[in-house]
Parts: C-alpha cells; structure tokens; sequence
C-alpha cells in the first residue's frame, strides 16, 4: 500500500479530467429537458414565496392575538388565507415531484436508446470483450442511477440562485439590520463551503488512491476466493481483510472529518442566523437596542424575520443533501461513457471514404475490375486487420465466385473468424479491401446477401418456430414447416409436445447442440440467401450428429456459395476447394 | 424483519459507538427544537414587557446562543459518530461474509465467478449502512423526539400535545405507509419488467450476431426499448403516489399547526395560556416537523435494506457442495488417484455430466484427456479436487475415499493451472508471496525465472513491487499466465492439474510455457485437459472424453 505522491497527483488529475467529461455529458443530457426541469423549479420556487406569505399570515395573526388582543373569531378570515396557503403549498410538491419525474424520464429513455443503437454499431466482437452482466447493468441500473440528479438536483440548483435572494429582497424592508445578517450569512455559506471543500480536496488527494484500491479490494478477494483457498490462504486472507478495513476506515474518518465541516458551516450559519436574529429583535423589543430600526420594531416583525430565518437556509440545505445525486450520477456517467465513448468498427457505405485520392481511384478501379470479372463473387484485396498492436490477418488476397464450396481451414486462432467477420461487415478491415458483388461491403448489405451461423447458435427466448424464423419474421407456417423438415428439426420437434411452438430458450437449455445447429441450418435455409456462411458449424458435435449435419448441409445449400470455416477432416473432405490459413496469412 | 433483526444482532460488538451516535443526534434534535421554541418565547415575552425592567433578558439571549453553538457542534459530532460506527459495522460484515464464503467456494459459487452475483452481494452489504444511518437511527431520534415534544406541550396544554402527537404520527408514519401499500402492486409489476428486461437483453447481447446476420437487431431492440417505456410508465404512476404523498404529509403537518394555533389561540382566550406561551407553543409544534421529515424515506429504505439483508443471508447460509469430515485424515506421501465407476451431475441438471468413469492414475503419470468444450472434462478435473461429490461411484486418493480428507488440507496437494488466471489487485511479488507467504527472494527469484518472467520485470521501474490487477498495471493474458506458472512452481505440489493451460495465448507463449511445465513435472502427477493438440508432448496416456465417457486412445 505504498503510494507515492506523484502516484497520486497522477490519478486524481486523470480522475479530475474524466469527471469534468462525465459532467459535460451530463449537462448535454439536460439540454432536452430544460423545460421539465424549469417547471419543477417555478413550482419549488412557488412553495417559497408561500413560505413567505405563510410566515407573514402566522406572524400577524400571533401579533393579532398576543398584543391586539382580538377575539380568535374576528381573525378567521386570515385562519383561511392560512388554509388556503397550506394547500398551494401541497400542490406545488405535488408539482416540484411529478415535473422533476418528467425531466428524470426523458433522460432515461433517451439514454437508453442511446445505448441500445451503440451496441448494434460496436458489433459483436467488441461486445463479446465486455461480461454482458456488466453491459445490462448499465442499460438498466446505472441508466435509472441518474434520475435524482435530473428530477431534484438540477430544479433545486436553479431554486438556490432565486429563493434567498426574494427572502432578502422581502425581509429587508422590513427589517434591514436582519436582511443584512441574511445577505452577509447567505453568501458566506458557499464561500466557507467551498473553502472546506478546498481543503476536502487536498485531503482527498492524499487519500483517493488508497480509497479506490481499498474498496475494490474485498470484491478482489472475494472474486479469488477459490485461488487463496486452493493455496491454503482463505483464512489468512481474513486477518488482511480486517486490517485493510480498518485502516480504510480510519482514512476515510479524516477524509470526513474535513468533508463534514462543510455542512457544520451550513449548520453554523443556521442556527447563528436564527440566534442573532432573535437576540437582535428580541433586545430590540426590550429597548435595549439603538441602532437599526429596532426601536419601532412591532412583534408580527419580529416573528416575521424570526420564522424566516431558517426558512432562508432550506434551499441550501437540500442542495447539500441532494448533492449525493450528483456524485450518484457521475459515477453513471463515467459507466455510460464506457459504452457510448467506445470506437465503433461499423463498417460505413464508403469506408475508405476519407483517403487520399489515390486510393479512392484504386477502389472505384477495383470495383470496375471485379465488376468486369462478374463470377468472383467475393474478394478480398489485399486485407488486413490487427487489433491494436496485434496482427489478425495479414495480405489476405482470395477470390471467390458464385456456387463454390469452400472450406475454410486453419487452426483455432488463426484467422477464420476474424476473415468472416470482415466479410459480415462485423468488423472493418485495417487495411485493403472487402468487396462482395463488386461492392466494397457494408454491414447492410452483406446481412441482405449472406445468412450466417456461427459455432453454436444462439437460440432466443421464445418458440422454436420463432427461431427459425428469425430473419423472416413474416414467413407463412408453411415455408417455415418446410425449412424445419429439410433442416431435420422436425425428426425431434414433432416428439415434443407442442411441435415446433415448444418454448425455448436460455441458450436452448434441454436441446442438444446437434438440435440447436439445426435449428441453425433451417434458420439459414428459410433465409435463401446467396452465399451461406458457416463458422465451425461441427465443433461442438459427436462424429454420428456431425455426419447427420454435414448431409443436411450438403442436401439444403447445393445450389448456393457455401464457406465453411473448420479444421475438421470431415468437412475438408466434402468441399470442393480448400482455403487453409495459418497465423493470419493464406498459405497457397 | 427476521433478517433484518438477524443482522442487528451481528451489530453488537459495536452497540457504544451506535448508541453514542444515537444520543448525540438527540441531542442536536433537542438543541435543534429548543433554539427556535425559545427564540419564538423570548420575542414575545419582550414584546409583551416592553422594557428591560420587568424582564431578566440575559438568561434567554445566552441560552439562545448557547443552543446555536450546541447544535452546530451537536450536528458535527452526531455525523462523525454516526459513520464512524457504521464503518466499524460494514467492516466486520464484511469479515463475516468472507468467513461464510469460504466454506461455498468453489463448488457452490464456481459458477458465479463471473463476478455478478459478488458485485450485488457488495453492493448489499453496502446497502445495510442504511440499517443503521437511514433507518434505525432517525427512527430511534423521531420516536424519543415526538415523545419529548409532546410530553413538553402536554405541561402546557394537554389537548395541543395529543392534538399534535395523533397528528405527526398520522402526517409522517401513516400517509406514507398508506401511499406505499397503494404503490405495491406497480413497485411488483417494475421488478418484473426489469426482470424480463434483463432477460431480453442476454439474449440480445449473446446472440447479438446471430441478430445482425439476421436483420433481427432493430426488432429485439424494439421490443426492449417497449419494456423501458413499460417501466418508466409504471414508475410515473409511482411517482405520482410518492408525490401525493409527499404532498399530503405537508397537508397535514400544516394542519397540525392550524390546529394548535386556533386551540392555543382559544386557550389563551380563556386565560389557560399566557401570549408568551401561545408563542412558544406554534414554534414548538414548527420545529417538531423536523423531527420526523426523515421518517418516510427511512420507511422507503426499510423494503430495500431488507430485501438486500434477505439476500446476502440466503447467500451466507447456502449448504457447501461437500460435507467435511469431523477429523480428517492426514494424507500420506502417496498420490495414486483412482476413480471407481464415478458418475457425476450437477444438482438441479438432470443431465449426466460424467458417466461410469474408472481409471487409476498412478503417482508420477503424465496423462491428458481431451474433447470438446462442454463435454465433461473440467468436471473431472473438480471431482478430483473435491469441489463436488460424485453421485455414484468412488474416488480415493491412495487408497482412501477422498470423502476421509478435509478439502482444505487435500487442497494442498494440487497445483492448478487453468485459463483463467487469478491476479490480485497487489504488487506481483504479494500475487506471488500467495503460492509461499514464507518464500525466501532466491525461491522467489527462481519462480520467475522458471515462468519466464524475468524479462517483464526487468522493463518494471518498480520490478516485482509494481501493483497489478484492478487499477494497477494490466498484464498481457500471456503475463498473467506466467504469473499462476510461477505460482505453480513455488507451491511445489505433488499434483499438477492443468485445465486448458494455454487457451487463449499466441503460438510462442504456448511453447514456453510448455517447456516451463516439462521441466518441473518431472516427478510430478500430470493430470491435463484441453481441446487443443500442442502440448500433448508432455504425457505418456491420452484419453478422450466425449459427452461425460471416458476413452482411452492410442500413445502418442
């Protein structure tokens, strides 16, 4: 647990910059809500300008009472207003809550669109790289995690900038020895606060590295329990665990001990405000006083100033109560801003669009060319793609035309994916091209002309005819039936109960793989694309289902382009043209 | 309320720092009350005198000043005190939920290793800090308040002091529990939208290529974004009751006021109440709404930190996959492994994962089993280690029944290698120290050099001392793979278990680290798994293992 000092300069400076881009977003986000927020303001704002009325009303009628000595029945005219004033204040947090929702839910769902459209165009390899537990969590979670900050934090702000200045604006005709305590303690708060939050901040620096560390260190152990337990250490580990929590707590303590001094300052200014005011008008009443107006002060004044007094401090208040909503809601941004910040290897209609000239004459020249030679119908010209430093595919120069069957052969690691991929428009070559009929290829485009089926297909919740039908929602039952039976699904659907509406799902628990890759075939099949695409279709299958599959295949796509990538024997065997590559490169 | 109650007990050890915490934050409250009852008394008695003759003013303005200062402070201490305990108290739930881990790792919670359910169960334990700051403390402090405020009026008006108590309890207990039953069957109905929300979404995000190569993706996407609109409607109408809510406890603790105002004003009428009195009480009745303000959120908390204190003790009191022995048996200096007829499947799967599996692995073979992803060989690998029990059928290590040893001690004797290397988030010479606390540096020097990671360290300003893992220094997969090598080579066990050792890595890494193993297997147990062919130089038996049957097949 040594840091040095420049560690942590270093990672509170990272830390600072990336919560000033998390606080920008969020500021972009409320862009589109101003109006609901607005409204949720005037209604709080509202609130306290009958707070100010409300106090007015009691302070006369006490005045009323104590000094005038009225009968209680010759006021009731002013018991009413006070009535009525109560229930404009219930209607305006009724309204402060319900417009604060709005602004919260617009946020959310656009938000959640946002995401939603970002994970089609980042494309399933740079999805698989993340746990999909962690994905959903932030769809859902850390997305609903920025409500209060729209529905409270940003009408409370615009209500701090208004509601002490009407209070001072009020009371100082009034009073203006009390208006002037309030002007000179009002602003004070912010000051003294940022001051103690200063002083926080440099105390944070100190204590933010070790903080970070510490609290992802349980989840640490916990997640390698079985590796401590496996090394004899679990127990030992606990004794650690101890330890670091207790000089977690003792650090964050004087972290909090400096924090807390900020709303001790609010506190102070409080209650001292509430003091003064009393002892000034109260001394006041008594005579003892001579400067100021507090000579001719009457008591509905004085209770006047004197129930305000806290009143003036509210919205200060619960802007440092609801202050956690922001740090809440940072902290989403930060999660969110993972996703929607992420490059997108969408591969765009022209997506050498932005290269020198010379190589966009090399395209439309390429495309001519592989227009010219109308029976390639795929091409990859010169291709590469690496990840980062990490070289995938290297030169890849192949052609393919119409009605080939080819197998695509090479070692787990080598390459095969990746070259399917590009042809999918999954991904984006790094260099060269990806052209299928002629067209540099685009994601759209490649999904129109291709059906694809990668190692294990994925089954969706819902019917096994849902699933077949996946690309043709529409289809009638009776291609879909027909796709089933010259795919073998109904050998098994028709032994269950419900045929092919039996419900599956949950990666086809209760099938077998041999079941889920036919499911595959008739889902590919009911497509009737040109060129089929199958990735290691064998992979997870016994030699008798393997066998079975590679008939059905050899039966259903005869008149079709069929590529399929495996390194088994078998498949090798009944294609027509085999393409091996070894370490990224095609081996001639 | 059982498990909330089952976790306070928990709480104990730490009751003085709790109940200072508590204290404290009464007194503020009374400091809190008395500041603005007493300033609402001074004004009017000095209005009502006039003069400084007749009134001895010094008394009340002190003690107004006095109580600002004590709040100020009273506030400050109350919060130190307050968190310093809930800190103490997260600290030793947190032990205590280590300590139940251990026994359920790995059989039990192998499959959560993802991390998902760990990351919940932190944030649970975190959620019951609000047992005590959000939940047990204000509700303690409003419940004592009231009491005080109204045993206070009840000396000067009895009819205001029940008046008001009936009232706050009706304003601060009652509305909101009445709107929150009313919100029950929407807060249900969003739980299950989420549910299914996440549901769709696996399946979006898993089969997400299987989407776009189908054109499905903007249909699912729909549909998802559908039961976003469904929930956010749902929880509109919620929010539309917590409103109302709020809205009628406001209402109602301004009728409280109105209430006592008109009964004070009649008192005072009639001579029951003097002015100065009259004042005092309206402030009393103000002030007390404070007392209670929290009480509805702190009922809101209630579900919630129950429903995280339910979970993280269904967790905690999960049965272990394996029942230890009372004593276990001292294993002796002989490895031969043998299964008999072992049968194996997962509780609550009714498929079989291993089927009738004999075999006897005499100390010092090198034997690899291959097959396919999925068909059974990992399961072996855990059979051995005793992370589960077989069905049917024995295993015995030398000759005795592994169900005779204490999983702890027979783990002792395995030195796994796997896909999935575990760092730590510490320094690479602590991630190592793991292996060996008592390592000496040449045993540690020897390690790297025998994992091959001389050179990275060499690159490290900080060498072995440089942090890695969670946000230290990220090592390649290759790196971190050396690391559980070096590992490997300082526990020194009898028994090399190797689970897909060198899945994932490029084709140089995997030869090295071959080499690694070559050289200090010798004399060892070599138990391998994978579904790869390089490697395979490194044993004298291969079996191949398809769907849950074991086979042997020709030396290699």
């Amino acid at each position: 647990m040594q840091l040095t000092e420049t560690d942590n300069q270093r990672f509170f400076d990272e830390r600072k910059l990336r919560e000033k881009r998390c606080a920008g977003w969020l500021k972009e986000q409320s862009k589109s809500v101003r109006k609901p927020v607005l409204l949720a303001a005037i209604a709080g704002i509202t609130n306290g300008l009958a707070i100010i009325a409300q106090s007015a009303l009691l302070a006369y009628i006490l005045q009323a009472l104590i000094i005038d000595k009225l009968q209680w029945l010759v006021l009731m005219p002013y018991f009413l207003w006070l009535a009525a004033i109560f229930v404009l204040r219930s209607v305006c947090v009724y309204f402060h809550q319900s417009c604060g929702f709005e602004a919260s839910a617009n946020v959310r769902a656009s938000v959640r669109q946002q995401l939603i459209d970002k994970f089609a165009s980042l494309g399933p390899t740079a999805i698989k790289q993340r746990h999909s537990g962690e994905l959903i969590a932030i769809t859902l979670e850390q997305v609903d995690a920025l409500e209060n900050y729209f529905s409270r934090y940003l009408a409370q702000h615009t209500i701090v900038g208004v509601l002490p200045i009407i209070m001072i604006a009020v009371v100082m005709p009034v009073n203006w020895i009390v208006g002037l305590i309030f002007l000179l303690t009002g602003p004070l708060v912010p000051v003294f606060m940022a001051l103690v939050g200063m002083g926080a901040a440099s105390a944070n620096r100190n204590q933010f590295l070790a903080m970070t560390r510490m609290s992802g260190y349980f989840l640490d152990r916990m997640q390698g329990l079985a590796t401590l337990k496996l090394f004899g250490q679990a127990y030992h580990e606990l004794t650690n665990i101890n330890h670091i929590a207790e000089g977690f707590r003792e650090k964050t303590m004087a972290v909090l001990r400096i924090a807390f001094l900020s709303s001790a300052i609010l506190e102070f200014f409080s209650a001292v405000a509430v003091a003064l005011v009393a002892v000034y008008v109260g001394l006041g009443l008594l005579g003892q006083i001579h400067f100021g107006p507090a000579q001719q002060i009457s008591l509905s004044e004085a209770l006047f100033v004197l129930l305000l007094a806290p009143e003036f401090f509210m919205p200060l208040r619960q802007l440092a109560i609801f202050y956690h909503d922001k740090a809440a809601a940072l902290g989403a941004a930060d999660a969110i801003l993972t996703i929607l910040e992420q490059d997108t290897e969408l591969v765009i209609a022209n997506n050498h669009g932005h290269e020198e000239p010379s190589s966009i004459i090399n395209n439309v020249l390429n495309t001519l060319d592989a227009l010219d030679n109308k029976s390639s119908l795929i091409e990859f010209k010169n291709t590469s793609k690496s990840y980062g430093q990490r070289q995938v595919l290297t030169d890849i120069n192949l052609r393919i035309s119409a009605g080939e069957k080819i197998a695509l052969v090479g070692e787990s690691g080598a390459g095969k994916t990746t070259l399917l991929n590009l042809l999918l428009g999954f991904e984006a070559a790094t260099e060269g091209l990806v052209l299928l009929e002629g067209q540099s290829v685009t994601r759209e485009q490649a999904t129109q002309t291709l059906a694809w089926a990668g190692q294990s297909a994925y089954i969706f919740h819902g019917s096994i005819r849902d699933n077949i039908a996946l690309a043709n929602p529409d289809a009638c039952d009776q291609s879909i039936i027909a796709a089933a039976t010259a795919a073998g699904v109904t050998e098994f659907s028709t032994q269950l109960a419900e045929g092919l509406l039996t419900q599956i799902g949950e990666r086809g628990y209760g099938l077998s793989g041999g079941q889920i890759q036919r499911i595959a075939l008739a889902r590919a099949f009911l497509k009737n694309a040109e060129i089929i695409v199958l990735d290691e279709p064998t992979a997870n299958l016994d030699t008798a289902n393997k066998k079975r599959l590679l008939d059905l295949i050899d039966l259903l796509f005869k008149d079709k382009t069929l590529i399929i990538a495996s390194h088994d024997n078998e498949v090798i065997k009944r294609m027509d043209r085999k393409i091996l590559i070894q370490q990224g490169r095609l081996v001639p | 309320m059982r498990d909330l109650w089952f976790f306070l007990k928990l709480f104990k050890p730490h009751r003085v720092w709790l109940c200072t915490g508590i204290l404290l934050s009464l007194l503020t409250a009374f400091a809190s009350i008395s500041l603005l009852t007493l300033s609402g008394w001074f004004i009017s008695s000095s209005a009502l005198a006039g003069t400084a003759i007749s009134f001895n003013f010094m008394l009340p303005a002190a003690q107004i000043r006095a109580l600002a200062i004590t709040r100020t402070v009273g506030r400050y201490g109350e919060r130190l005190l307050t968190h310093e305990a809930t800190f103490r108290v997260l600290a030793s739930l947190r032990s205590w939920f280590f300590l139940q881990l251990i026994p359920l790792v790995p059989g039990r919670l192998a499959a959560l290793r993802s991390g998902d359910l760990l990351s919940n169960m932190i944030s649970d334990i975190d959620a019951l800090d609000a047992l005590y700051l959000r939940l047990l403390a204000p509700a303690i402090v409003a419940t004592l308040g009231v009491i005080a405020v109204v045993s206070f009026l009840y000396l000067y008006s009895p009819l205001i002091s029940l008046t008001t108590g009936t009232m706050l309890l009706l304003a601060a207990i009652a509305t909101p529990w009445l709107f929150k039953r009313l919100g029950l069957a929407g807060a249900e109905a969003i739980v299950a939208l989420a549910a299914s929300f996440r549901v769709r979404q696996i399946d979006m995000i898993q089969g997400l290529a299987d989407l776009l190569a189908n054109q499905a993706y903007s249909r699912f996407s729909g549909l998802l974004i559908n039961l976003s609109e469904l929930m956010i409607n749902t929880q509109r109408q919620n929010n539309r009751l917590t409103a109302m809510s709020s809205a009628l406890t406001l209402l109602l603790s301004q009728i409280t006021l109105l209430t006592a105002l008109v009964l004070a004003a009649i008192s005072f009428q009639d001579g029951l109440l003097s002015g100065a009195e009259l004042a005092l009480i309206i402030f009393c009745v103000m002030a007390a709404f404070e007392l209670v303000t929290p009480l509805p959120q702190a009922m809101q908390m209630l579900a919630k930190t129950q429903k995280a204190a339910s979970r993280i003790r269904h967790v905690a009191e999960l049965p272990p996959t394996v029942i230890q022995p009372k004593q276990g048996l001292a294993i002796a200096n002989s490895y031969e492994l043998q299964l008999n007829d072992v049968s194996f499947r997962y509780v609550d799967h009714h498929d079989w994962v291993l089927k009738n599996i004999t075999l006897t692995i005499p100390q010092g073979t090198k034997l690899a089993i291959i097959g396919a992803s999925g068909s059974g060989k990992t399961s072996l690998l855990q059979l051995l280690m005793r992370y589960f029990d077989p069905e049917h059928g024995d295993i015995l290590l030398s000759g005795q029944n592994l169900r005779k040893f204490n999983s702890d001690d027979l783990l002792l004797n395995f030195g796994l290698l796997s896909q999935r290397s575990q760092l730590f988030a510490a320094t690479i010479k602590e991630n190592l120290l793991i292996a060996k606390p008592k390592a000496t540096m040449t045993e540690l020097n020897a390690a790297i050099k025998a994992a091959g990671l001389e050179k990275l360290i060499s690159y490290l300003p900080e060498g072995m001392d440089t942090w890695v893992g969670e946000s230290g220094l990220k090592l390649s997969g290759g790196e971190a793979r050396r690391i559980a090598l070096a590992r490997l080579y300082l526990k020194d066990a009898p028994v090399l278990i190797l689970d897909e050792p060198t899945e994932g890595l490029d084709a140089d890494t995997e030869q090295e680290i071959f080499n690694a193993l070559a050289k200090f297997a010798v004399n060892k147990t070599l138990i391998m798994v994978t579904h790869r062919e390089s490697g395979l130089s490194l044993v004298d038996v291969i079996y191949r293992m398809e769907l849950g049957v074991l086979t042997e097949m020709a030396a290699s």
